[in-house]
């Protein structure tokens, strides 16, 4: 597994996208006993957690977006252990929301506008510079098209059983 | 303010130039789907972020979509995960 994005080989990295997954709806099976009679949102919802926590534990900590997924994921984890439930953690994985999020980062090229709609976007990145914000971003389209494919190649999958 | 902690990180670690945000831009670029200009290199760096917040955007819906899917297909079939590990590496 190489740190260099550009040197991945893009099919091994869909091959370790895909036995995490796995392995992750694998939990998710056997963990929900009651999984079938539960709610059609929530069994949707787990498998969207399942798919970032795939891409955030392939990468682990080697990047501030799987580092801020993994941190929602766990700290999940631990109010659901507290018997709390908390609705805004079970949506899609975002870096914690902070006081005050109108902040007027400014790259040499001026595109302020942009940059705070991209800081939203991709988790982890708020307090970044302009080009480590870039940088996470290429790293975060990688990993979420390659999550994308391995979605859809087990959707055609099943369907066809 | 932020604005005064930003300019002060910048001026402690060498200034970000305008090469280097180029360099990254333009790598962002070839990630993206479609070159909508006729010209690949020269397109602006805020139409670049502009395609890109759409990208991740998009991508977001297609996560959301397919685990809609994959949810109901999931209810349906019992999976063998060797089975479908084998299938995976063989498409």
């Amino acid at each position: 597994m190489s740190p260099q994005p550009s040197s991945t080989n893009p099919n091994s990295l869909k091959i370790q996208l895909a036995y995490q997954f796995l392995h992750n709806l694998n939990n998710l099976n056997s963990k929900r006993s009651n999984l079938a009679t539960t709610h059609i949102r929530q069994r949707s919802n787990r498998v969207k957690i399942a798919a970032y926590a795939s891409m955030a534990y392939v990468v682990g900590s080697r990047r501030a977006w799987s580092r801020a997924i993994l941190r929602t994921i766990r700290n999940r984890r631990m109010l659901a252990r507290n018997k709390r439930v908390d609705h805004k953690i079970t949506h899609r994985p975002r870096s914690a929301k902070r006081r005050n999020p109108k902040r007027d980062y400014v790259d040499p090229n001026g595109n302020s506008g942009q940059e705070v709609k991209l800081r939203k976007l991709v988790p982890g990145v708020e307090k970044m510079d302009a080009c480590g914000l870039l940088d996470e971003t290429a790293d975060y389209i990688k990993y979420l098209k390659t999550q994308v494919e391995v979605m859809k190649n087990l959707v055609d999958l099943y369907s066809t059983i | 303010m932020s604005t005064r902690r930003s300019r002060s990180r910048q001026s402690t670690t060498s200034r970000i130039t305008d090469d280097q945000i180029n360099d990254l831009v333009s790598k962002l670029q070839q990630l993206l789907p479609e070159i909508r200009t006729h010209r690949s290199d020269k397109v602006s760096a805020s139409k670049v972020l502009q395609e890109t917040c759409n990208y991740i955007r998009s991508l977001h819906r297609d996560i959301d979509n397919l685990s809609d899917r994959l949810s109901e297909l999931l209810e349906n079939t019992d999976p063998t995960q060797a089975s479908i590990i084998r299938s995976l590496l063989t498409q």
